[in-house]
């Protein structure tokens, strides 16, 4: 090989003009139906990348066959580049994304519902979306590394135009959402319901951090906190000033604690008595509200599952599990009678 | 006054890697060295001898090897991130990579930034509650 020839015959070249050649018709003139940009899309990713995604998420033993992963990596909507008449039909995830979605919303809602037993309805929905929904699933997804295995494109079918409302245009957090889901349904699939909750549990329940506090939010806290305390049973709440400092000052600070007989609910602090009294309400209420169980005491409904493979439907007690239903909480305050009207005494509607 | 809804699109979890499943961050290793050059030749011996081994190892990273003649032998390593970092092999031993090696293994892929001016950051707050002069004791004499 000649080292350094190259770019001395570059420099030794004159500008040749080519505005005597044939102008050549633009690329979308010819009939051909091969286009590079498309092929290029469609091309899976190689097994080996597959298969060191299958052993980053410790599912190695479980998802054996790279066909399963490269499927579940595989959105719908690449369907809209793939050539009608091709010898064999791309394999997406559309069902698998279902079925895992389905899974996936079950396991949270239970564990949700199961550590904040006093929580909200509204409040424990939006912890669930939180936990499971499209954007912490696509979070989860990049996470995972499975940003450059997806394989999808922005239109919904080939027929479809850009957008529509019939056919709005794939978003790239949707596409990247239906991976974790499709691996729930494959982890379901090929061992068993327990196995695909433990897949979740440790994803995106135990390793996901939620902030449920901020998603509770009050109209009325001192009207909430009362009829609560009516529902319970006890005394009714009787604020008290605690403490208060620079009372004709620019800064003033009181401290007010809500207190039922001789308990104390609640205490808040504000730059107003008004202030005080309603962080006192609203601290009462989280209290009741955010009240936790131990992960050790956990009871979920699914733990009647067979573990291992198997039939569900079958009758299989040595392989069931053992559900003791605990006590059901009191019903969150409704505003109005009968709860006609729809609002709940602790959220805006 | 109405408080602001919560747009359940936009509803997100915070990751917490490790707290109980942990994804290792390193996602593909790309080996490139030349054929003839003696600067890739402790590399070409480590590729032929302990880049299998290695490879079972670990079955979580993808590992490509490319020939590139006529260039310096570099390994690459990308991350789940997106970043990569690029470490040059041609003046070390087959010791030594497998050194350069580990330490790609067990990054993170982020930018790194100096620690020593930063200050406690935590998603919790203090264990031990903030002081509060009107909570506190009085002092007394």
């Amino acid at each position: 090989m000649v080292y350094g020839g190259v770019s001395r015959a570059v420099k030794t070249l004159r500008a040749v003009s080519a505005s005597h050649l044939p102008v050549f018709p633009p690329t979308q003139a010819t009939k051909s139906s091969f286009d590079p940009q498309t092929w290029g899309q469609l091309q899976p990713p190689p097994s080996t990348a597959l298969s060191a995604f299958a052993h980053r998420i410790g599912l190695g033993a479980v998802l054996t066959d790279t066909d399963d992963i490269l499927k579940a990596c595989t959105h719908p909507s690449i369907l809209s580049l793939a050539p009608s008449s091709s010898s064999q039909p791309i394999e997406t995830n559309a069902h698998l994304s279902t079925l895992g979605n389905a899974l996936m919303g079950l396991f949270a809602t239970e564990y949700v519902n199961a550590t904040y037993p006093y929580l909200p309805t509204r409040v424990l929905k939006a912890a669930v979306t939180a936990h499971v929904g499209p954007q912490s699933c696509a979070n989860a997804a990049l996470e995972m590394g499975a940003v450059p295995l997806l394989r999808w494109a922005p239109k919904a079918s080939s027929s479809a135009v850009s957008w529509t409302p019939q056919t709005p245009a794939v978003q790239r957090t949707d596409a990247l959402a239906s991976i974790p889901r499709a691996l729930t349904a494959l982890v379901y699939h090929h061992r068993s319901l327990p196995s695909a909750r433990q897949f979740v549990h440790s994803y995106f329940l135990l390793s996901r951090q939620v902030d449920v506090r901020s998603m509770i939010k009050f109209v009325d806290p001192k009207k909430a906190l009362k009829e609560m305390v009516a529902k319970f049973g006890r005394d009714p709440p009787k604020s008290r000033l605690l403490k208060e400092t620079g009372r004709f000052s620019n800064s003033p600070v009181f401290v007010v604690g809500i207190y039922s007989g001789e308990d104390k609910l609640g205490e808040g602090f504000g730059a107003s008595l008004k202030m005080a009294e309603y962080r006192a309400a609203e601290a009462s209420l989280l209290a009741v509200y955010l009240t936790r169980r131990p992960p050790d005491d956990l009871n979920l409904p699914t733990d009647t599952f067979p573990r291992g493979l198997g039939d569900i439907f079958a009758e299989d007690a040595e392989n069931e599990g053992d559900y003791l239903p605990p006590d059901l909480p009191h019903a969150e305050v409704m505003y109005a009678s009968g709860g006609r009207s729809g609002r709940i005494a602790s959220e805006a509607s | 006054m109405q408080p602001v809804p919560l747009f359940r699109a936009r509803l997100a979890s915070a990751p917490a890697n490790g707290h109980v499943a942990f994804i290792p961050q390193i996602r593909k290793l790309v080996f490139e060295y030349c054929n003839d050059w003696p600067s890739s030749a402790n590399t070409r011996t480590f590729l032929q001898r302990e880049l299998i081994p290695f490879a079972r190892d670990n079955p979580h990273v993808e590992i490509v090897v490319k020939q590139r003649n006529r260039k310096e032998p570099v390994v690459r390593g990308y991350y789940v991130n997106g970043r990569d970092k690029v470490i040059a092999l041609n003046k070390l031993e087959v010791t030594g990579i497998q050194k350069k090696l580990q330490l790609l293994l067990d990054a993170s892929g982020l930018k790194i930034k100096p620690l020593k001016r930063r200050t406690v950051e935590s998603t919790t707050e203090a264990a031990r509650g903030i002081w509060s002069g009107l909570h506190a004791e009085r002092p007394q004499l």
